[in-house]
């Protein structure tokens, strides 16, 4: 989340979609009830009338997997009802009643000129830079034109003299391009003329054509959303995995950005793109860089193209302008941190040791869909399965079972025997046939062990170890310390190969002779090297937690692992106390008036409630909503309420009010445009890998040219004429995930016994169902047998002129446990997913139904 | 300590259920075992209270108001329990002295173990709450139903389910501060084009502490307008100074009439000394004319007929 929690109850509207929010995520209802019975207006977009619909003012149903329609539809709307009518007003005047200008102008690329080559062909549905053999795009034409360049002042007096600092490797400083603007907004290479043209298609009529809407209730949500345009007030949009998982996800993530922008609604209170994460793995997973290409901290691995050194990384990473001029800093002590002593400036602090990604186009990929295509193909023959149980959980999951009997040996730590640590009893697979040794290593609940935990807003906890683990749980830690520590006394013992990132590996987290999370948050702090020891003893632990990450260094003389998370434990006096840490803040006192409750826990980065702050206030720092108030520019400083997103003074001086709010970018205005995507620098609408329709009015490219995993045998995709019907999956409330902690838990299945299919009472006339009947789901990928919930809280829609249905179904039960068992619904949905994230593309596919 | 109350805001509960589930942890009430759970057919599971659920949320499909032209129905969610009648009429009847009204809070507490399974409290409750459970002695149903957490209450904490609640649909205190606050939520509601919505558990005839603020009004939320002790309740009350002078007990008279009733399928009687019948508990017809209490207690008549024999398993 940009925002977090608290901060819902402040906004004027409320925008779930993709998100069944009060469902899923319940603890987001209180915030959202406070807002609304203070008089927000709430929207619910989404194909059934969820729990969350019914405590919203409007439903409006769309087709699972057009989310882009309907934002296009909304830029338009906008554009056509909100910029186009006051825009020569405003030039005039500077009348902002009805649009927030100063912020489109100012705050946003709206007015930067684009590459004279940038295009995009509607007849082809592709961008300029598409190579056809290859089937990938060269963002080079997405870029600003420049009106000039300024280069880094590495001089002893300059801006960047660190760069010249000893132990700083050496690098190539990037240079400054001054993007060229027209404030006027009227050059046709605009940003905002582009824009425009590109959404003037998605009207009313066609995005109602695509999403099945009815055009009334599609203006009334366009209408109330964009009413939040006005300077000072503010709209909320919340997703979920419904915005996610696509074939288009990341661009559906875009979309909503950009919407957000277009209103001003970025870095307001009561605004934001939130993104509602359930569990704390997955903003923890994201926070650590649990990808295949991802450093933790949102920085990039290391890979065999941009990135095959650490002089590499520096010159493709580092920002010419920004917070992320500081990359240098993150990497290199995140590097000491990895090596420890062993890294030094001569060895590049041991980036070589880390494995490299294969990134030309064409390599090995090791990303989670192709992971089990590799598992078929014999390349991957151990599987280390931790906290995770794709054989319930992945796209097309009888793929993936049946990959799994090919492995030589597979690792499952997990809390309890899964699905996927009892693949081979599935009731399709054949034990006899199936070689793999499985060993299982059952980990700590959550309340079994002490450690660090952090909410989608951000907000970073510590919890004490309730209970002792279960018979033979170990905590995580706990096992990859013997795990490791056993591979490294082999590797002294007996050699072996790749030695070095093995041996020189720091790993040296203990109190008292025993592994501990505590040195980790140093680790995850950051410290200076010269005065810390990790390795402790808890009567005398030496340290020298660093304030922030401001007192990083990219001379090898600060370690940190997590540079966002540094000042969350910063406590040198009381370096082994959870308690005495900012993150374990119990301030219930709310100073601000608005609910950040900056002294409640620590929020990542720097303790800053709401990110991108500064542009809650105009151009002369003037807040746009006095009664809501994160900051405000005196005259002389700023007096602030949150932690500056921005630069509010530098070297001890203030820095008066200025259009950089987006310091976290180069250019530090947002993008509308951006070439950062592989897919393309606007969101564009494209079809679900499997479609129940054959036209797409916006373009001829139908589905998304750079989808990804399309070309696997496995996918077997399905056509609408044998599987005419649309298929959803989603969560119930009562359980989480694939089940493993609410599958036993006997009051919980009590209180929903049963996955289900919702479908709408036509479709379950046509086909004779009623509720209650077990009904076979099935496509090309497997077929499970659920019962079906008939209900008016699913419509028929009209696609393209043609009447389509859209079933829905719940996903928790698997055959391993006692409590809750039942088919695998992923066994229908398709290994496909997202060029960008490789996010699967669970909420949109085809199926057919029938009477079992 | 004042009146309390829970309210059940029914326009901001979002049907999580975590009600529902801690109720049953805290109560340490145990679930179907594995494989046992019946699916209903609907979101609301279990279908209704049994004797070791004390509470559910229902979901009923309902028309949505005119000012919501964009919804299909009215999702009304409702929250099925105990209503804590202020009056209550299971305490009234129970012949054992096991549902009682704490007189500081006006909560309907129940001590299990002063339960005889005669089940008048399942009759006499209007909004037909009380279930039982099998104590494990053959045949003997003990009665469950909410208790309001008294044990919270009285260690300063509000019962679990309140505690639980994340969209704050449920709360916890004074009586008076409730209704002040339902009454509030109901003109918003109006204001906000429900214009069925409601107050319930503040009738002038029949307050309960439980108050409901009702999004859809009484019926789309399984509630009653106009809740009333059934009249056989009533019979037992005029009977009691008549039969508290002739024996001292006022339960003797129920007791009395259960031993009659065990020759008619334990058909449950009462008698009305104003017209000198004798009627059915449960559907008012008369069946004998004259009184036919006697001398035996309540206990030894209820238990003579039980499988376990006279006496019963006695808590004592």
């Amino acid at each position: 989340m940009t925002s977090h929690w608290c901060d819902f109850q402040n906004t004027d509207v409320i925008l779930n979609c993709g998100s069944n929010s009060v469902e899923n995520h319940p603890v987001s209802a209180l915030w959202l009830e406070k807002a609304h019975e203070q008089g927000a207006k709430w929207i619910v977009v989404d194909p059934r009338y969820t729990r969350t619909a019914e405590q919203a003012d409007i439903w409006c149903p769309i087709r699972s997997g057009t989310d882009i329609a309907f934002y296009g539809g909304m830029y338009n709307y906008i554009i056509e009802h909100l910029i186009e009518p006051n825009l020569a007003k405003y030039q005039e005047t500077g009348d902002m009643s009805e649009y927030n200008f100063e912020y489109l102008l100012n705050y946003t690329n709206a007015s930067y000129l684009l590459d004279p080559e940038y295009e995009f062909d509607p007849a082809t549905g592709l961008f300029s830079g598409w190579d056809k053999e290859t089937k990938t795009y060269s963002n080079h034409s997405w870029h600003y034109q420049t009106e000039s360049e300024e280069n880094w002042d590495t001089t002893p007096t300059g801006d960047y003299a660190w760069v010249s600092g000893e132990g700083v490797p050496e690098f190539t400083t990037p240079t400054l391009q001054h993007p060229k603007r027209d404030m006027t907004l009227q050059d046709p290479m605009c940003v905002y003329q582009q824009f425009k043209k590109h959404y003037s298609r998605y009207t009313i009529d066609t995005v109602c054509s695509i999403c099945g809407m009815d055009p009334e209730t599609l203006e009334l949500v366009y209408s109330t959303y964009a009413s939040t345009a006005k300077p000072g007030k503010a709209g909320t949009v919340l997703y979920a995995l419904g915005q996610t998982q696509h074939t288009y996800g990341a661009q559906n993530t875009r979309a909503m950005c950009i919407m957000q922008l277009l209103l001003g609604n970025i870095g307001v209170p009561g605004g934001g793109v939130n993104a509602l994460r359930g569990e704390p793995n997955v903003q923890g997973a994201t926070d650590m860089g649990m990808m295949v290409n991802e450093h933790p901290a949102y920085l990039k691995w290391s890979n065999t193209t941009d990135r095959s050194s650490l002089r590499k990384w520096l010159e493709s990473q580092t920002y010419s302008d920004g917070y992320y001029t500081n990359k240098p800093k993150f990497i290199v002590s995140s590097l000491k941190e990895w090596f420890g002593d062993a890294a030094t400036k001569e060895n590049d602090y041991g980036y070589d040791w880390w494995p490299k990604v294969p990134s030309k186009t064409g390599d090995i990929d090791y990303t989670h869909i192709s992971t089990f295509e590799l598992m078929q193909q014999g390349v991957i023959k151990g599987y280390f399965n931790w906290g995770m149980n794709p054989c319930h959980s992945a796209p097309n999951a009888g793929n993936v079972r049946r990959s799994m009997a090919n492995l030589d040996w597979l690792v499952v730590a997990d809390q309890v025997i899964t699905e996927s640590a009892s693949f081979w009893k599935a009731p399709d697979m054949n034990p006899e046939e199936i070689d793999t040794t499985v060993y299982y290593l059952p980990c700590a609940l959550i309340y079994e062990k002490p450690g660090i935990i952090l909410n989608s807003g951000r907000w970073i906890q510590y919890r004490q170890q309730a209970v002792e683990p279960w018979d033979q749980a170990k905590p995580d830690y706990e096992m990859c310390d013997l795990i490791w520590t056993a591979i490294v006394d082999l590797y002294k013992k007996e050699g072996g190969a790749n030695p070095d990132p093995i041996l020189n590996t720091k790993w040296d987290y203990y109190v008292d002779g025993k592994i501990d999370p505590r040195p980790v948050a140093w680790a995850l702090n950051g410290y200076r090297v010269a005065g810390t020891e990790c390795n402790t003893n808890s009567a005398n632990p030496k340290t020298d937690l660093l304030k922030g990450y401001s007192e990083l260094g990219a001379d090898g003389s600060t370690a940190c692992a997590m540079w966002i998370y540094s000042g969350m434990w910063n406590n040198n006096d009381a370096p082994l106390d959870a308690a005495e840490q900012p993150l374990c803040r119990r301030d219930t006192n709310d100073a601000s008036g608005i609910g950040l409750n900056s002294n409640w826990a620590f929020s990542w980065p720097s303790n800053r409630r709401i990110l991108y702050n500064r542009n809650s206030c105009d151009m002369q720092g003037k807040p746009w909503n006095a009664d809501k108030k994160l900051m405000e520019w005196n005259g002389e400083k700023w007096d602030l309420v949150d932690q500056a997103d921005f630069v509010a003074a530098k070297n001890g001086k203030p820095v008066p009010p200025n259009n950089k709010t987006f310091f976290m970018l180069w250019e530090q205005n947002a993008r509308l445009e951006s070439y950062g995507m592989v897919d393309g620098p606007l969101p564009e609408h494209f079809e679900p890998f499997e479609s129940p329709t054959d036209t797409n009015p916006l373009n001829g490219a139908f589905q998304n040219p750079c989808a990804f995993g399309t070309n696997y045998e496995s996918t077997k995709q399905g056509s609408a004429v044998d599987y005419p019907i649309i298929g959803t999956t989603y969560s119930v409330t009562e359980h989480w995930q694939t089940g493993g902690q609410t599958r036993l838990c006997p009051a919980l299945v009590e209180a929903m016994p049963a996955q289900f299919v919702e479908m709408s009472e036509e479709l379950a006339a046509e086909k004779g169902i009623e509720n209650g009947d077990e009904v076979r789901v099935f496509n090309n990928r497997g077929s499970v047998v659920v019962p079906a919930v008939v209900t008016k809280r699913l419509h028929p829609m009209t696609i393209n002129g043609e009447v389509k249905h859209q079933v829905g179904l719940t996903h928790h039960f698997g055959w391993a446990d006692l409590f809750g068992t039942g088919d695998v619904v992923n066994d229908l949905t398709p290994n496909v997913g997202d060029p960008n994230s490789f996010t699967p593309e669970y909420k949109a596919f085809l199926v057919n139904i029938e009477k079992a | 300590m004042a009146e309390k109350a829970i309210l059940f805001d029914s326009s901001k509960c979002t049907a999580c259920k975590g009600c529902q589930v801690a109720c049953k942890c805290w109560n340490d009430l145990p679930s179907p075992a594995a494989g046992e759970a019946k699916w209903s057919g609907t979101h609301q599971n279990p279908i209704d209270l049994n004797g070791n659920t004390r509470l559910i949320i229902t979901f009923n499909e309902t028309e949505a108001p005119a000012a919501y032209s964009t919804k299909p129905i009215g999702w009304a969610f409702g929250r099925r329990s105990c209503q804590h009648c202020d009056d209550a009429p299971c305490a009234t009847v129970c012949p054992g002295g096991a549902i009682t009204k704490d007189e500081e809070t006006g909560f309907v507490t129940v001590d299990d173990a002063k339960c005889i399974g005669c089940q008048y409290c399942k009759s006499a409750c209007p909004f037909d709450v009380p279930r039982y459970y099998n104590d494990g002695t053959l045949g003997k149903s003990i009665i469950n139903k909410c208790t309001g957490c008294i044990d919270r209450i009285e260690a300063g904490m509000a019962p679990a389910c309140v505690s639980t609640c994340q969209p704050d649909a449920l709360k916890f205190g004074d009586r008076d501060e409730m209704l002040k606050i339902a009454y509030e939520k109901v003109e918003w509601l109006h204001d906000h084009g429900y214009p069925d919505a409601c107050v319930a558990g503040d009738d002038e005839n029949y307050k309960t502490h439980v108050i409901h603020v009702l999004k859809y009004g009484y019926e789309a939320h399984g509630q009653l307008e106009n809740p009333s002790v059934p009249a056989t309740v009533a019979m037992t009350q005029v009977m009691k100074p008549i039969t508290a002078a002739a024996s001292g007990l006022t339960v003797v008279g129920l007791g009395a009439m259960f031993a009659l009733a065990a020759g008619y399928s334990r058909r449950r009687l009462v008698y009305n000394p104003d017209t000198q019948d004798t009627l059915d508990y449960d559907t008012s017809e008369v069946v004998q004319h004259g009184d036919p209490q006697d001398s035996e207690s309540v206990v030894e008549h209820i238990t003579e007929n039980l499988p376990f024999g006279k006496g019963g398993a006695k808590h004592e």
